[in-house]
């Protein structure tokens, strides 16, 4: 057992010491009767055949060839198609039974030959043959039983299309070693099951991470990130394996590995690590020359990664191994030098350190990888192996990918500070705006006050200037009108006229007369001066008035004309107040006109004095003249030769209405109109009482 | 003897006249006296008289009225007589008609009746009456004509509107005409200064009177006026914004 267990130990982890044994070959196994082995390195009883041959019959030459096993993966850089031959005699008398185990291999055939007969199919199987489910313990390690003195030859058809091929050595165990290495071997593998579940599970949380923050704060070097871990995630996952080369994920499709493999590595440590490192350093702005030969590198990746997954479909397994083995080598200076350069441009910020301290881990830990397994595989299975990662590379992703979560913090926290400053700036500036507001509101009320005081004192201004203006307009023309009703109640024909009348007396020596008309002429004159600068008078003072200017028009007429004037004895003739020199422009007019009518010898005029309502006087100035109408016909004189006493009454008339906000209504009816046979002008003026 | 007619509405009126008359004109005879204007018109073609008294307004019309309804037949002289004479002042100055003022004071009437006399006996026919009544009949002042007597005894007609300017020379008055020639009338410039004044003249300086609508430029400063007779008048300093803003108003 002791020997089992250090042998076992030796196929591990100094497999290649086997590699320089050298045995004899021997033909045929002759199994006699003091045959018994645990386990037997099968090299030197088995021979073998590379030509090119029926799939399902075996090749008639085989040699000893026993370069072709390797106790180690091992790069082929081909398809590699062999048969091997075991011829197995046994001499005792007794039936042997044992196992044959030549490695995991994509497929197995297995062939027996009994002397003298055709060849059988015993099985079929290998990594790309079996569903899941099947046993691979039980189906890789064929059997050999051999009957009795019996020699039969067994055959095994090896096709690993793959770049690597896992070891490849010819091991015959008795069933009960084959169970303890089956045992051993198991152990180990599910070692490496937890170590890939517990990175798995890391993997998941990081990506969970990433996934939360890109929706908090969509940052597209999140996604990069994300589609970073998510990558590696397929990458583990694709090796999470129960037990040695039985996939528990993807055994429905084992050849999703070989796709993702080379294509994983360079999607994950090339493309999505080129387009992270750009924006999460920010390149564009920070390096654009960087930024430059990250997008471009990033895009040959990306299309590398397309021939890769090309060739594996075409089943040119080594292609991508070769192309990996290129990038990985021309890329290794230039990644550190692109590391030194970011380092020294931009050496104080902190997002680099992070960047640098995962890259270099998962570089010194790609590296030292290899290294190591550059010895015992040799450069190119070396490169194959990292496919298949050791405890070191799981490390340095494990830690770059931390590196990278932790560099994606701390953006988050310098975006935050960022913000928080931005937000206080903004805050203070908002502040400071505020302020400004305020103050340029209070300014500007202050104007608007200002101005509208001002514009209010300008409208009073401007509103007693036009009330003043008005005044002075209204009192302008009723000065004006007044000296108008002065001129036009002292006709100056009526004035000259009476002093001839009084010239005559005097010269016909009729001094009585002359004083009379004298004294009257006197009295009237003093009383037109009188009113005209009052704008009302009482009744009795109107009427004295009349009297007396008709009693001297009568006199300058000889007689020619009567007058009348009744005065309605409820009115209070001394408190009634009237107008002044309103109705006198009427009185005269009628005088005139009633001297005018042909067919009257003598001039009739009356003037009443009503009260028509208790508020409202009406005055009726009524003459059997022509009438108003047939006056006006007459009238051939040009218009500045007419007079214009009842126009300036009219008007003085609706000045005072305007004045005294009163209704003064002054009517003219002609007699003839009504009755032919009648003539004469009523004129009714309305005088409501103030 | 000089036969006269009066012709007054007013029975007063009529022997003022004839009584002043009697007692300071011997030489004149009243013939016949009328109340108003048809009566007036009836008297005078009844009677040929060489004067008459008329009064200006009575009720059946004027004494222009009058005038028309005998000049074209007879020939006499006419002095107005009247109270008020601010309606046709225009009127009768300009065609050189005699004007009596009531109350009638000696001296005016003297004088107008020796004018009259000296008329009558020189025969010298100035066409008074016609222009007085052409422009009675005129409305528009513009189109009123003007009998002018100079101060060697000529008579010339002048349309108001040919008036360019007008200036005081010795106790007469210098007429600047449109296209014509100057003439120095008789009567002293202040009889003219209140004739003219509302009929849009302007009295520019101590002088000078100008019509408003002859002016035809005025110089930069203000001070002088080229006027439509061809001569340049000075304006008085103090004068001059009153006469833009005038014709700033027409």
């Amino acid at each position: 057992m002791k020997r089992i267990v250090i042998m076992l130990l030796l196929f591990f982890y100094t497999a290649g010491a086997f590699a320089n044994v050298n045995l004899t070959p021997i033909d045929t196994l002759t199994t006699d009767s003091t045959f018994a082995v645990a386990k037997m390195d099968m090299r030197p009883y088995v021979t073998v055949s590379v030509s090119e041959s029926n799939n399902d019959l075996p090749p008639e030459v085989f040699q000893y060839q026993p370069e072709i096993f390797h106790d180690s993966p091992q790069n082929n850089g081909q398809v590699n198609d062999c048969w091997l031959r075991l011829i197995v005699k046994n001499t005792s008398k007794q039936d042997v039974s044992y196992r044959f185990f030549a490695g995991w291999h994509d497929y197995m055939y297995w062939f027996f030959q009994l002397p003298g007969q055709p060849v059988q199919q015993l099985s079929a199987t290998g990594l790309m043959l079996d569903n899941g489910g099947v046993e691979r313990w039980n189906h890789y390690a064929f059997h050999i039983q051999v009957p009795a003195s019996q020699t039969i030859t067994y055959y095994l058809h090896i096709i690993n299309k793959s770049y690597n091929e896992n070891p490849l050595v010819p091991i015959l165990y008795n069933e009960e070693t084959y169970g303890s290495f089956h045992d051993v071997q198991l152990d180990s593998f599910r070692k490496e099951a937890v170590i890939i579940h517990v990175l798995l599970g890391m993997l998941l949380v990081f990506f969970s991470i990433s996934i939360i923050n890109y929706i908090q704060l969509p940052d597209k070097s999140y996604v990069y990130f994300a589609a970073y871990i998510l990558g590696l995630i397929l990458f583990f996952a694709l090796r999470l394996e129960s037990k040695p080369f039985q996939l528990s994920f993807f055994h429905k499709w084992p050849m999703l590995k070989y796709y993702w493999d080379v294509p994983g590595l360079l999607f994950c440590f090339y493309l999505m690590y080129l387009l992270f490192g750009n924006t999460f350093l920010n390149l564009k702005e920070r390096y654009p020359f960087m930024e430059k030969v990250f997008t471009w590198v990033a895009a040959v990746v990306g299309g590398l990664i397309v021939l890769c997954m090309v060739c594996i479909s075409a089943e040119k397994f080594h292609m991508p191994t070769i192309i990996y083995g290129y990038v990985y080598f021309l890329t290794l200076a230039p990644l550190l030098a692109v590391f030194i350069a970011l380092a020294r441009r931009s050496r104080h910020h902190p997002l680099v350190r992070f960047f640098l301290y995962g890259s270099a881990c998962l570089y010194l830990a790609c590296l030292g990888s290899f290294l190591l397994q550059v010895k015992p595989m040799g450069l190119l299975g070396a490169l194959g192996e990292l496919t298949a990662p050791t405890m070191l590379l799981m490390g340095g992703v494990l830690l770059q990918a931390m590196f990278f979560l932790a560099g994606l913090s701390y953006r988050n926290k310098l975006v935050h500070l960022e913000r928080t400053r931005t937000q206080e700036l903004l805050i203070k500036q908002l502040n400071k705006n505020k302020e400004l507001q305020r103050k340029l509101n209070e300014q500007l009320e202050e104007l608007v006050k200002e101005q509208t005081t001002e514009i209010l004192r300008k409208k009073q201004e401007l509103e007693e200037q036009r009330k003043i203006q008005l005044e002075t307009e209204y009192d302008k023309k009723l000065t004006e009108i007044e000296l108008k009703a002065i001129r036009a109640q002292i006709n100056p024909h009526f004035i000259f006229n009476c002093l001839n009348s009084i010239q005559l007396f005097v010269m016909q020596r009729d001094y009585e007369y002359a004083q009379k008309y004298l004294s009257d002429f006197s009295y009237l004159i003093r009383k037109t001066l009188d009113f005209s600068r009052r704008n009302f008078i009482s009744l009795s003072d109107e009427i004295t008035y009349l009297n007396t200017y008709l009693g001297l028009e009568k006199m300058r007429f000889e007689n020619r004309m009567e007058y009348e004037i009744v005065v309605d004895p409820e009115i209070a003739t001394a408190e009634l107040e009237i107008p002044a020199m309103l109705l006198q422009p009427y009185v005269e007019n009628a005088v005139k006109h009633g001297m005018t009518n042909p067919k009257q010898p003598t001039g009739q005029l009356k003037i009443f004095f009503n009260q028509i309502a208790p508020d409202m006087l009406e005055c009726v100035i009524a003459d059997n003249g022509i009438g108003i109408a047939r006056s006006k016909a007459l009238r051939t004189l040009p218009k500045h030769h007419q007079s214009s006493g009842m126009e300036i009454s009219q008007n003085r008339a609706e000045l005072l209405n305007k004045m005294y906000r009163t209704d003064i209504q002054i009517e003219i009816i002609d007699k003839s109109l009504e009755d032919e046979s009648n003539s004469g002008t009523i004129v009714k003026i309305f005088i409501p009482q103030l | 003897m000089i036969k006269a007619i009066i012709i007054d509405d007013e029975r007063n009126s009529r022997d003022i006249i004839a009584l002043m008359l009697e007692r300071y004109c011997p030489d004149i005879k009243i013939v016949a006296m009328a109340g108003d204007c048809a009566d007036g018109i009836s008297k005078i073609m009844e009677h040929h008289p060489s004067l008459v008294f008329l009064d200006l307004e009575m009720p059946d019309g004027t004494g222009f009225d009058v005038l028309a309804g005998t000049l074209p037949h007879l020939h006499f002289e006419a002095v107005f007589v009247t109270a008020f004479e601010k309606k046709f002042i225009h009127i009768i100055r300009f065609s050189d008609v005699e004007l009596i003022l009531k109350p009638i004071d000696k001296e005016g009437l003297l004088q107008a009746v020796n004018l009259i006399t000296e008329r009558i006996t020189s025969n010298n026919i100035a066409p008074r009456y016609e222009i007085l009544l052409e422009n009675y009949n005129n409305q528009s002042s513009s189109d009123w004509k003007m009998l002018l007597m100079d101060i060697n005894g000529q008579f010339s007609t002048i349309n108001i509107d040919d008036i360019s300017w007008l200036e005081s020379v010795n106790e007469h008055t210098l007429f600047g005409l449109k296209n014509k020639p100057t003439i120095t009338s008789v009567q002293p410039f202040r009889y003219y200064a209140e004739l003219f004044i509302p009929l849009h003249f302007y009295q520019i300086n101590n002088t000078q009177m100008i019509q408003l609508s002859s002016i035809q430029q005025i110089d930069s400063n203000n001070s002088k006026i080229l006027m439509n007779s061809g001569h340049l008048l000075d304006i008085t300093e103090r004068r001059q914004k009153d006469l833009l803003q005038k014709l700033g108003q027409r």
